[in-house]
């Protein structure tokens, strides 16, 4: 199942390289108008699905402070790793 | 421009919560599933065209290609300590708060993979804390980008190659698309398997 659902990203993402690879020597296009409409999309769709999760609203509350606390600790070190060593291997 | 995101995110929620609440018939999976899908193939579509499109993308990009292994895997470590370190805070079970933050953000599949392996308590944690992960990113995206380059890739864990994506692309700079895609399609190859070796520990 897993590797359906990055089979099904990869398609899109290829496409779209190939094509721009191709629209290259065209004047510039402007995509950012474009991109931010759908992120806006992207983004009120995931806004649903959590909505509509009753189960996961009701959970929020009970769960919500040590949830907070993982998130922001897994965040914390894995950004710390990742500017660490790029800083030491200068990469 | 962040506000808007924010503003779609609240609208979105408060638009499946009245949809789901006080509205009978309308079928959620339109929004949840085909809608949600139409715009991530789009906007995978789109990225692809905006880094072809850019010439220098390329030759930035020769310079990274150490970056790609690295980054996923220093994310793997530095989340699977930073459920350790929430563990010991908090007093959960260590394995279980490890198994939770080792989703790397993926909410929907360590959700129900934890629901399913050790409760509904460790599910709600599991799809709590990670979407907290990739909300915090979301949010946090134009104060990490200052700090480092990369620290919004670090932070996005297995997101960045779908939700965060076009946001690390747009904030962080086409060169860096290679690296937050692939560190994303790294870390959600590896992500079932984290969690339920970690989960199996418990």
């Amino acid at each position: 199942m897993v590797n359906i659902t990055i089979l099904y990203l990869m398609i899109p993402l290829a496409a779209g390289i190939f094509f721009g690879y191709r629209l290259r020597q065209r004047k510039h296009i402007n995509l950012n108008r474009v991109t931010f409409a759908v992120i806006l999309v992207l983004i009120f769709s995931l806004g649903f699905t959590i909505g509509s999760n009753n189960d996961l609203l009701m959970s929020i509350p009970a769960v919500g402070v040590s949830a907070l606390g993982m998130a922001v600790s897994a965040i914390i070190f894995s950004v710390l790793f990742v500017v660490l060593v790029r800083r030491k291997l200068k990469i | 421009m962040i506000k808007y995101i924010l503003a779609a995110l609240a609208l979105g929620v408060a638009a499946g919560y009245a949809v789901n609440n006080f509205s009978s018939g309308f079928p959620n999976v339109l929004v949840t599933d085909y809608l949600l899908s139409a715009a991530l193939y789009i906007l995978l579509f789109v990225m692809g065209l905006t880094f072809a499109i850019d010439k220098e993308a390329v030759a930035k990009l020769r310079a990274t290609g150490l970056k790609l292994l690295i980054v996923p895997v220093l994310v793997i470590l530095g989340s699977i300590l930073g459920g350790l370190v929430a563990g010991l805070i908090f007093q959960l079970d260590l394995f279980g708060s490890m198994a939770v933050t080792a989703g790397y953000g993926w909410y929907t599949l360590t959700g129900p993979l934890l629901t399913q392996m050790l409760g509904t308590t460790w599910g709600a944690l599991g799809f709590a804390a990670n979407f907290l992960r990739e909300l915090l990113t979301i949010v946090t995206i134009t104060l990490l980008v200052r700090l480092d380059k990369y620290a919004p890739i670090a932070s996005g864990g297995a997101t960045t190659m779908d939700t965060t994506f076009p946001l690390i692309v747009r904030y962080c700079g086409s060169e860096t698309l290679i690296t937050a895609f692939s560190s994303g399609f790294v870390l959600s190859m590896i992500a079932p398997f984290t969690v339920i070796a970690i989960a199996s520990l418990v």
